[in-house]
């Protein structure tokens, strides 16, 4: 599974919002993902591709941003 | 300070039986019995055991997905009945303004969020797991029912969990109820949840000895409070609020009112851990009377604390006795937890409101499967089936702990 799908997948899941609606240039904020939402979306996204998230990185605003910052560390780890 | 007069406004539940408040009333009126036998499919130790759960429950379809998802068991079934209590009371969800500035919760549970460090402990030991959900902490926090209660309905006022075993509600009531009657807040949601079903929680309460045991079969028969050979109590998981609301605030605003709450009493025996003793609860009764203004004579009914243990349920009578002589001049005495288990610290919440449709419908439920009566519990009037048409005047819950913490609430009918 990509990136992308793994976050619509657990929005639509966790949240109920929308697959389509989850697209590069959303804000996560405004989907409705909290501060708490989020650490669990990283969460997902470190057991599910067995990478880790930086601590000290910022977080991501956008869903394009997640998706790039997994997707870099998915290609570091291979 | 001139005290206020606390009117019950709103009742809501998460029914065992899957119904309404209406039907787990009616139901408890004809005897019958939610305990059945739990199996669960735990590898490798599952659960076996009479119990009663909230299997129709869906906290999804209830709470929505999004709130569901960052609640425990425990807290999905509080904030279900909070909702269920609030829509009761013909209260918006959301406030309008600032007005609920001073409004609070008063909520009681004994285990909390104890589910979600049972799952822990399953995956980092049992399933290889090397972390845990960042959820995991909100999940179990033992404050989580009546934080996000205060979020939901937008709350501003206290916020609390008290935690004082088998009367956590109880006292969670009484002491919601002080602060409404002392003027300091218009409107309180009082209750309480609980969701027991944890591997080690049900394994350490057989290791005590006062669990009924019995099978398939036997399980919706086997909690038999103050019978002879009785053998014990029934856990159960579940939710019950309450709205205690400023007298005059809810005639006001036209809302119905379902009883009066007017004592509260609670006690601690000082003498030991599990034990009870008599002289305790006669304090706690006495002290909910004079809280009340009421003289034992004024007291119809009893919902007794009554868990079917052979220790708890005699010292519960004698304690009956003391106060209200013997029976032909005392009140009807049954205890419910034959029928919806012993729900730990929501068991006094879920008990009251039992009280006030008792009062509120002139109707007692009785204590199922009372027979024969052990002769160490007589001298009271104990229901064993349902007396309907009773001019009920007041009534009494009452809640005695592990720990010798005694709470009881008295509650008067409304007269037209």
């Amino acid at each position: 599974m990509d990136s992308l799908n793994l976050i619509r997948e657990f929005l639509d899941g966790r949240l109920g919002i929308p697959p389509q609606q989850v697209v590069p240039d959303a804000a996560l904020g405004t989907l409705g993902v909290d501060s708490l939402m989020m650490l669990e979306l990283v969460f997902e996204c470190e057991d599910r591709f067995g990478v880790t998230l930086d601590k000290r990185l910022n977080s991501p605003n956008t869903v394009g941003e997640l998706v790039a910052l997994v997707d870099r560390l998915r290609s570091e780890q291979n | 300070m001139t005290q206020r007069r606390v009117a019950i406004t709103g009742l809501g539940l998460v029914s065992p039986f899957g119904g309404n408040l209406a039907d787990f009333f009616a139901r408890l009126l004809t005897g019958e019995s939610a305990v059945r036998f739990l199996q669960t499919n735990d590898l490798p130790r599952p659960l076996n055991m009479p119990f009663v759960d909230c299997a129709g429950f869906d906290a999804e379809a209830t709470l929505g997905r999004p709130l569901a998802g960052t609640l425990g068991r425990f807290a999905q079934l509080g904030v279900a009945a909070a909702f269920s209590a609030w829509d009761d009371a013909g209260l918006p969800r959301k406030p309008q303004n600032d007005e609920r500035d001073d409004w609070g919760v008063a909520w009681g549970s004994a285990l909390g969020g104890v589910l979600a460090f049972d799952k822990g402990y399953r995956d980092l030991w049992q399933n290889g797991r090397e972390r845990l959900s960042p959820l995991s902490i909100v999940l179990g926090m033992n404050n989580a029912a009546n934080a996000q209660i205060s979020i939901q309905l937008g709350l501003g006022g206290i916020s609390t969990c008290h935690s004082v075993a088998c009367s956590s509600s109880a006292i969670a009531i009484g002491e919601a109820f002080r602060r409404v009657r002392d003027g300091q807040a218009p409107v309180m949601l009082a209750g309480g949840s609980e969701a027991p079903q944890a591997y080690a929680v049900a394994r350490a309460w057989e290791a005590l000895r006062v669990m009924a045991s019995a099978d398939e079969q036997r399980a919706a028969r086997c909690c038999r409070p103050f019978a002879a050979g009785r053998s014990g109590m029934v856990l159960g998981e579940g939710g019950a609020a309450l709205v205690l609301e400023d007298w005059d605030h809810a005639i006001a605003r036209g809302a119905s009112i379902h009883g009066e709450l007017v004592g509260y009493g609670t006690t601690c025996d000082h003498s030991h851990l599990v034990r009870p003793a008599v002289a305790g609860q006669v304090r706690a009764i006495r002290a909910a009377l004079a809280d009340g203004q009421l003289a034992p004579a004024d007291i119809d009914y009893i919902n007794a604390h009554g868990t079917a243990t052979p220790e708890g349920d005699p010292v519960e009578i004698a304690a009956c006795r003391e106060v209200f002589g013997n029976v032909g001049s005392g009140p009807a005495v049954s205890a419910t937890k034959s029928m919806h288990g012993h729900l730990l610290g929501a068991a006094g919440a879920l008990e009251a409101i039992i009280t006030v449709l008792a009062l509120g419908g002139k109707v007692i439920p009785p204590t199922a499967h009372l027979d024969p009566l052990d002769p160490a519990c007589a001298g009271v009037d104990h229901v064993t089936t349902a007396r309907h048409g009773q001019p009920l005047r007041a009534a009494l819950s009452s809640s005695f702990a592990f720990g010798g913490s005694n709470a009881v609430l008295a509650f008067r009918a409304v007269t037209s």
